[in-house]
């Protein structure tokens, strides 16, 4: 560890050490909101941080890298952690969960995050990735009152701990077999090994991907997607959805430009897996009565469509993952934040029941939900409609018309299912009730959401170009 | 020699840590645990890292697994009532892996230090692991310390007793 080095770290250490401050500040003093204000604070200071400060290297320690696209993730999850906390607010104060911890644990997941998203060898891979999975843990589980979120907590940390095993598992016989964990040398010497030690090898990458599909919900891996968000408080769902999966699918674009012919090898496996979790989440979906549970369902389908910008492993599906990455960060927290910003002392809406005629009680936060379950859906002037086109087009670029196909009729199911949401909420139905009016920070981040679904719809070339700046 | 032994702590810890989750009394699988742990201990041991075979043992088979016996006594887990006669299948597999540990432990005490044919030629001094650890890794420590302080945290946050309704902060 140098200076050098320091300074290159100096967002992640603004997040874990702003993160801790708050946690000793909060031993004394104890009132939530300034707490809370604190957070996202720090979080800002994070993101401009890393916007402004120039690292003096490119790597860091060996383990992460401060490349501009490690710097464009970190400032994307600082951002993201800060938006979290703010529509947290209300739960944090209303329900008693403890704002010193609740919001520290948010920037160190947030500080996780933006590691992986930046790792560059398979041992800060991994603690990254512990590192905002254990503070997942315990942010599902933390409402205390609510008896869905431990059994949430209780299935995450199950499932968590099984893909644990199976990556430690993994990168172990990569490195048996490689020599090394730094990641072009661990993966490209795979291919260069001979005999048993290439098998074993192998082994280690199949069961680092297992472990990945765990983390993103790939079919088959996806089940407990849809318990859990179901259980956690949305704020923390929303994170869940796509802060958590948005960083290891960040870190995946950095392993497999390096990774080689090793990523090639795998294509048909991948293609299977793509095109059964895209209709898994699909059909899923489908017979949802619950919106946190069809959200969950719709983020395995978009986890299926990312995988089919990883599988063309070129430089422009690369960019279109990234671009449908944050595309649909943006979306679908959007979403979770309107179940937040509707949550009163019963609870959050979440079956249909609870939503009907909600379009004609909360017009204007209704309105922009189905901005947001359209831009999933992929309606055309959204986000979610140019992100689709410029995946699919690196995929028919890379001569995967197969996958197109499959992946253009799970977006027609979604359609349907999008669709019925909104049809829920337009129904005519005298006695439903009001919900919370909201709170200006929900307001602000859902005005930011929205008005960002529709500029990356319309000018979506500003983004694109960017992406493919940091990319090369 | 040295595969051989190889071969016999791997079989001995596939064994244990398979009995130790078949079990149904929860302190039976503690104690098959501990006896995989100190397999896996002489693995290390005969990898040529001494340090970390006996880390190995005092952290994971010391004082891990004793929090998992204050566990299972603190939640009452284990069962009340005691067998009867010598029950030789309850006990029997449990003598025949720790006494074939033992003797492997013993094999490699009274070895000839002069000879290499036990263990390889690579040797990690303690020196060279904290060189590793703190230097090079640094990084990495600190993040393991910062997940170790937040595992802490979201004990007490989901541990600590439920504020009354009336205490407004």
């Amino acid at each position: 560890m140098s200076v050098n080095d320091l300074l290159a770290l100096t967002p992640i250490l603004i997040l874990v050490l702003g993160g801790t401050a708050l946690l000793m500040v909060c031993a004394w003093y104890r009132a939530p909101r300034p707490l809370l204000a604190g957070g996202v604070t720090v979080a800002l200071m994070a993101a401009l941080a890393a916007g402004l400060v120039p690292p003096p290297a490119t790597e860091i320690s060996g383990l992460f890298s401060a490349t501009s696209y490690a710097r464009f993730f970190t400032i994307l999850w600082s951002l993201l952690a800060a938006a979290g906390i703010m529509i947290s607010a209300r739960y944090v104060i209303d329900w008693r969960l403890g704002a010193g911890e609740y919001v520290s644990l948010v920037l160190y997941a947030a500080a996780g995050m933006a590691l992986l998203s930046s790792a560059t060898h398979l041992l800060g891979l991994f603690l990254a990735l512990e590192t905002f999975t254990l503070a997942f843990y315990i942010l599902i589980a933390c409402n205390r009152r609510c008896e869905f979120a431990a059994e949430a907590g209780l299935k995450y940390l199950l499932t968590g701990a099984v893909a644990t095993g199976f990556m430690a598992f993994g990168i172990a016989l990569i490195y048996a077999s490689s020599g090394s964990l730094h990641l072009p040398e661990a993966l490209t010497s795979l291919t260069t090994a001979t005999g048993a030690l290439q098998a074993w090898g192998f082994l280690g990458w199949g069961m680092f991907l297992v472990a990945i599909g765990f983390k993103i919900s790939l079919a088959p891996f996806h089940l407990w997607t849809a318990d859990v968000y179901q259980g956690a408080p949305a704020p923390v769902s929303g994170l869940l959805a796509t802060g958590s999966k948005g960083a290891v699918v960040a870190a995946l674009v950095g392993v497999i430009a390096v990774a080689g012919p090793v990523w090639h090898d795998l294509q048909d496996l991948l293609w299977f897996m793509a095109v059964i979790t895209m209709l898994a989440g699909a059909f899923g979906a489908f017979t949802q009565q619950n919106l946190k549970r069809l959200l969950a369902y719709s983020s395995v389908v978009h986890m299926g469509t990312l995988l089919v910008g990883l599988i063309c492993q070129s430089a422009e599906g690369n960019v279109a993952t990234v671009f449908y990455l944050v595309a649909y960060v943006i979306t679908s927290f959007g979403a979770f934040a309107v179940i937040a910003s509707l949550a009163d002392e019963r609870g959050e809406p979440m079956h249909f029941d609870q939503w009907r005629g909600l379009g004609y009680r909360h017009p204007i936060r209704c309105a922009v939900l189905s901005l947001f379950l359209l831009s999933l859906a992929g309606l055309p002037a959204t986000a979610g409609f140019m992100a689709k086109l410029v995946i699919f087009q690196a995929a028919l670029h890379s001569g995967f018309t197969g996958l197109v196909l499959v992946g253009i009729f799970a977006s027609l199911i979604s359609f349907a299912f999008y669709l019925r949401v909104i049809l829920v909420l337009y129904q005519s139905q005298n006695e439903t009730s009001s919900w919370h009016p909201g709170s200006a920070m929900e307001h602000a981040v859902l005005t930011v959401c929205a008005s960002a679904v529709l500029l990356l719809g319309l000018f979506p070339g500003i983004l694109l170009d960017l992406i493919s700046l940091i990319l090369t | 020699m040295a595969s051989l032994l190889f071969y016999i702590l791997g079989f001995i810890m596939l064994t244990a840590t398979l009995l130790c989750i078949t079990r149904r009394n929860p302190v039976h699988a503690v104690i098959y645990l501990v006896v995989g742990f100190f397999a896996l201990a002489l693995m290390f041991y005969l990898l040529g890292a001494p340090l970390v075979a006996a880390w190995e043992v005092i952290v994971y088979a010391g004082a891990i697994m004793v929090l998992f016996l204050f566990i299972i006594m603190m939640l009452g887990l284990a069962p009340q009532e005691l067998p009867e006669g010598p029950n030789w299948h309850r006990w029997g597999p449990l003598v025949l892996l720790s006494s074939s540990l033992m003797a492997c432990t013993l094999l490699l005490i009274f070895q000839d230090p002069a000879a290499t044919e036990i263990i390889g030629t690579y040797y990690l001094a303690p020196q060279e692991l904290g060189e590793a650890l703190f230097g090079r890794y640094a990084l990495a420590v600190e993040v393991v310390s910062f997940q170790l302080l937040f595992a802490s945290i979201g004990a007490y946050m989901l541990g600590r007793s439920l504020p009354k309704e009336d205490d407004e902060s």
